[in-house]
């Protein structure tokens, strides 16, 4: 037996060196196979790795709990396009916390509920307008020509915007009137003799011209209410950049690195940064690259955003500058010329674009109003409520954080973060403090609360609604004096700070549950299932890869496609291998035939043919295997740079530093070989069946 | 004398689309051991199905083939294959050697198929039967670094290796020039003597004819004469 396993494995190695074209072939498919299934799959490993840990360490925590009665699954990274997800409220977080908190894996619950809103962004005719009262005040002849120039230049476009919305507005005085305004505002008298503190000039320009113009664009932002507290002590991937932190009790908001960078950033800034970002990172040059010249061609043109937020004495001290490095103006007036030479100093090509970034960080932008928003100052965000109507809240920015190794995903790091209550606020939940002044206007309005249920009764008299269930269980405010015509001024009723105990019971949407041991995620949720069953709360779980919609099933959908492309290679070279051992077979007829003429059994040529694939399986793929080991190595101690955010994402930071793993290097050429040589039974069969009659036939 | 081979009564049928070939006719036959026999007439005669069927490489349609006393026509595949290894040895027309293998390994082939012997055991077989065919000194060659003569040799060692009762020739001299054909037939001959083995042979050399103790004639599947 062992005599005649040395004899195939000889023989196979002696056909395999007679055909060796064939075996080559064969050889580096089955290589190729390897080298991919490791390489592959090792990068695979590292990535659901480091995205678990992005997305564990940054908002998912290891499980999930949000209500059994959502209408939709719960998306931390977004999945709802156009709309809201209903992901129901659990109306008493205290409760929810309690159970999940019995469970002796859990290290700790997070509240959380995030939702859209609009940032209130002003009007940009009262922005230049405060700038010119106060170039007015200290009389600064250039930077109030400036200014005027902006404002005329701003009334020309509310003149067309007015001309297109005369034409589907039904007030039509009010149209006229706005443009009757405007009219008089764009009276080359108007501004042309505006060069002194005019108050009633600039009160026409407050009271009547502002107002037609509408606010800026809104920028909707997404912002996760939590337990602020908790939130740093949970998600260690938490960095404060700038401000400072959101003390306990305090209300307020942080903003995010990423979205203030991309959103709430000067639009000169934001170009340069782009530019920065591709030519370092992702190794583009300007010339030749469309999005690159693009950004290239749109830098000069966005001279004004700086020229609008210098005085005086910056624009002189930049008019220097740029002087000192070789930018001279052409005109010899300050505002003019130093618009040439902002012009020219934005023009940036392959050669000089290093040196402006650095310029521009240097000495440009430390001179303007290079953030929308900035920690210190106050915001207005607003929101639908879900019942319907819009709420503003205003909210102190205290400070900028991000999610350490993160800093470029859109994924992570688009959520502001809030406290819990004026997350309630804006979701349309009212805080102890609303509702005392809601019902103090009850009373002095009198009117009194009505539930769905009853809403009926108190409109028609007692046992109208009998048949009627009910529809809605929110209060609902019936006006039973109608002769009280009083209006009502809901003030919002917002403090800076709030009682530290409110955020421990109340609302919330959702929670993170962090566990001790994060290798026991199936086991901890079944135990946490059992006992928020046994304790009566509608309340489901989920794990962080569900919690996360499409980005958690990410290393999913990769694994999908790289095992359909190994599929494919395997499919290629089993039907190679397949028909190689066939058309083998008959070459090799004659040899078979005398082998089993002179007294070998079907199962010796069975084993030689399965010997061949078994051999050059395993020297393919161990030679994959090797190359594949070389190449992981290499990476891990250069590692792989993240060409975009999303990639930067899954790598949890900006490179990936593949480990090699060495079962995988170990078990995969044996899995090939085995999986060629089982494939490539059917063929020796066939190769086994040649009579040994086939010995006698003489066909030269 | 003991009987080799019997053939009683053997007809042999091939499916020929939808028609059949009778290859062979009611053939009676018996080889005593020790026989040098050919067995010639033109081609299609059915020399080769006969051949076939004494080398256990197929199974009679109707009628018994004996081998040494044993009755082959019930055997399945495996104990064919057995017989053929433990009992016969084969020599073919175009030496079929395996071309990967050298001369000591393709003599050494079916000692490694059969089983059960020493390394030492099989070299000294191997070695033995190189010397009696002449080949010592091309032990170490590929098969396909010989001459034609040479390789007939390889094969007829071969064939002995297994020390068969009955050796089958077909057609050993027809690739060979008349010289070294006739050289192998003496070679044949010899290894009959000394080993008292069967040879049944196939030709239709006449040359080769006349060293035979027994010419079997063959026509149209039947025995013209033998």
């Amino acid at each position: 037996m062992r005599e005649s396993l040395a004899l195939i494995i000889k023989v196979a190695f002696r056909n395999l060196w007679l055909y060796r074209l064939k075996s080559t072939v064969i050889a580096g498919l089955l290589c190729m196979g390897s080298f991919i299934g490791i390489v592959g799959l090792s990068l695979l490993h590292d990535v659901e790795h480091s995205m678990q840990d992005s997305i564990i360490s940054s908002v998912a925590g290891h499980l999930q709990a949000y209500s059994s009665k959502a209408k939709d699954d719960l998306a931390l990274f977004g999945g709802a396009f156009m709309g809201r997800a209903d992901v129901g409220t659990i109306p008493n977080l205290a409760s929810l916390r309690d159970v999940v908190k019995q469970n002796t894996n859990v290290a700790d619950f997070i509240p959380m509920g995030s939702d859209m809103a609009m940032l209130g962004r002003g009007n940009e005719l009262d922005e230049t307008l405060t700038s010119l009262r106060g170039a007015l005040k200290k009389g600064e002849t250039d930077i109030i020509a400036q200014r005027k120039d902006e404002l005329k230049f701003l009334f020309l476009q509310l003149e067309r915007e007015l001309t297109e919305r005369a034409k589907l507005s039904a007030d039509k005085e009010l149209m006229d009137r706005y443009r009757a305004d405007l009219n008089h505002a764009l009276e080359p008298d108007f501004l042309g003799t505006l060069n002194a503190l005019d108050e009633e000039k600039l009160l026409f320009l407050d009271t009547h011209i502002a107002p037609i113009s509408g606010e800026k664009q809104p920028i909707y932002l997404m912002y996760l209410g939590t337990d602020i507290q908790l939130f740093k002590q949970n998600f260690p991937k938490f960095k404060l950049v700038e401000g400072e932190p959101l003390g306990p009790g305090q209300r307020g908001i942080l903003i995010s690195y990423k979205v203030r960078e991309t959103q709430l950033k000067a639009v000169v800034a934001r170009l340069f940064d782009e530019l920065k970002k591709r030519i370092d990172r992702v190794r583009v040059p300007i010339k030749g690259d469309v999005e690159n010249e693009r950004a290239a061609a749109d830098l000069p043109k966005q001279y004004q955003q700086i020229l609008s937020s210098l005085d005086r004495h910056k624009a002189d001290v930049l008019s220097e500058f740029l002087k000192s490095i070789g930018i001279k103006p052409k005109s010899a007036e300050l505002i003019t010329g130093l618009k040439e030479q902002l012009q020219e100093f934005l023009q940036v090509d392959d050669t000089n674009f290093q040196e402006r970034y650095k310029q521009f960080y240097a000495q440009i932008a430390p001179k303007m109003k290079l953030y929308e928003i900035s920690p210190g100052e106050t915001i207005v965000l607003r929101s639908y409520t879900k019942s319907g109507y819009l709420k503003s809240v205003p909210l102190k920015v205290f400070g900028v954080y991000t999610f350490e190794g993160l800093e470029d995903s859109d994924l992570a790091g688009v959520m502001n973060i809030t406290d819990l209550i004026t997350f309630r606020e804006l979701y349309g939940e009212m805080n102890e403090e609303s509702k005392k002044e809601l019902e103090a206007m009850r009373v002095a309005s009198s009117t009194v609360v009505t539930d769905a249920a009853g809403a009926e009764d108190a409109l028609f008299g007692a046992g109208a609604s009998a048949s009627v269930p009910s529809v809605d269980t929110h209060p609902v405010e019936t006006k039973t004096d109608s002769k009280k015509k009083e209006i009502l001024h809901i003030k919002p009723v917002i403090s800076d700070v709030f009682p530290e105990s409110e955020i421990q019971k109340g609302l919330a949407l959702n929670g993170a549950i962090r566990l001790k041991d994060g290798s026991k995620i199936k086991e901890t949720r079944a135990e946490l299932n059992k006992l928020l069953k046994e304790a009566g709360i509608e309340a489901k779980l989920v794990d962080w890869q569900e919690a996360t919609g499409i980005v958690g099933q990410f290393a999913n959908i990769v694994r999908l496609v790289l095992i359909f492309a190994l599929g494919v290679i395997f499919l290629v070279a089993l039907v190679i291998i397949n028909n190689s051992i066939i058309v083998g077979t008959l070459n090799r007829t004659k040899e078979i035939g005398t082998m089993r003429a002179i007294g070998a059994q079907k199962s010796f040529v069975l084993g030689l043919f399965l010997a061949e694939t078994a051999i050059t399986g395993l020297i393919g793929s161990i030679i994959g295997a090797t190359l594949a080991t070389v190449f992981l190595f290499t990476l891990h101690i250069k590692g792989i740079p993240a060409p975009n955010d999303i990639v930067s994402f899954l790598f949890s930071g900006p490179r990936l530093y593949p480990t090699l793993q060495w079962n995988l290097v170990m078990t995969t050429p044996f899995v090939v070989s085995l999986v060629a040589t089982i494939a490539s039974i059917y063929a020796a069969r066939h190769a086994a069946h040649v009579k040994p009659a086939e010995a006698m036939q003489e066909k030269e | 004398m003991s009987q080799a081979v019997t053939i009683e009564h053997v007809s042999k049928v091939y499916p020929l689309g939808s028609t059949e070939v009778q290859a062979l006719r009611d053939i009676h036959l018996s080889f005593d051991t020790g026989e040098f026999t050919t067995v010639a007439g033109p081609s299609g005669c059915g020399k080769s199905t006969l051949l076939n069927l004494i080398g256990c490489m197929d199974t009679p349609s109707r009628g018994e083939v004996y081998i040494e006393g044993q009755p082959i026509s019930k055997l399945g595949d495996k104990e064919l294959t057995r017989l053929r290894l433990d009992k016969l040895g084969f020599i073919f027309q175009s030496f079929n050697l395996i071309p990967v293998l050298t001369v000591f390994q393709n003599i050494e082939f079916p000692l490694l198929i059969q089983g059960g012997f020493t390394s030492k055991e099989r070299s000294d077989r191997v070695r033995e039967l190189m010397e009696e065919v002449g080949l010592s000194a091309q032990a170490k060659q590929k098969s396909n670094a010989l001459s034609g003569g040479q390789r007939q040799r390889v094969a007829i060692a071969r064939a002995l290796v297994t020390r068969p009762r009955i050796v089958l020739a077909d057609e050993p001299t027809a690739n060979l020039d008349s010289a070294t054909g006739e050289r192998i037939i003496d070679l044949m001959k010899a290894v009959n003597q000394s080993h008292k083995t069967t040879f049944i042979f196939s030709t239709h050399d006449p040359l080769v004819m006349k060293h035979a103790t027994r010419i079997i004639r063959l026509r149209d599947g039947e025995v013209l004469e033998g």
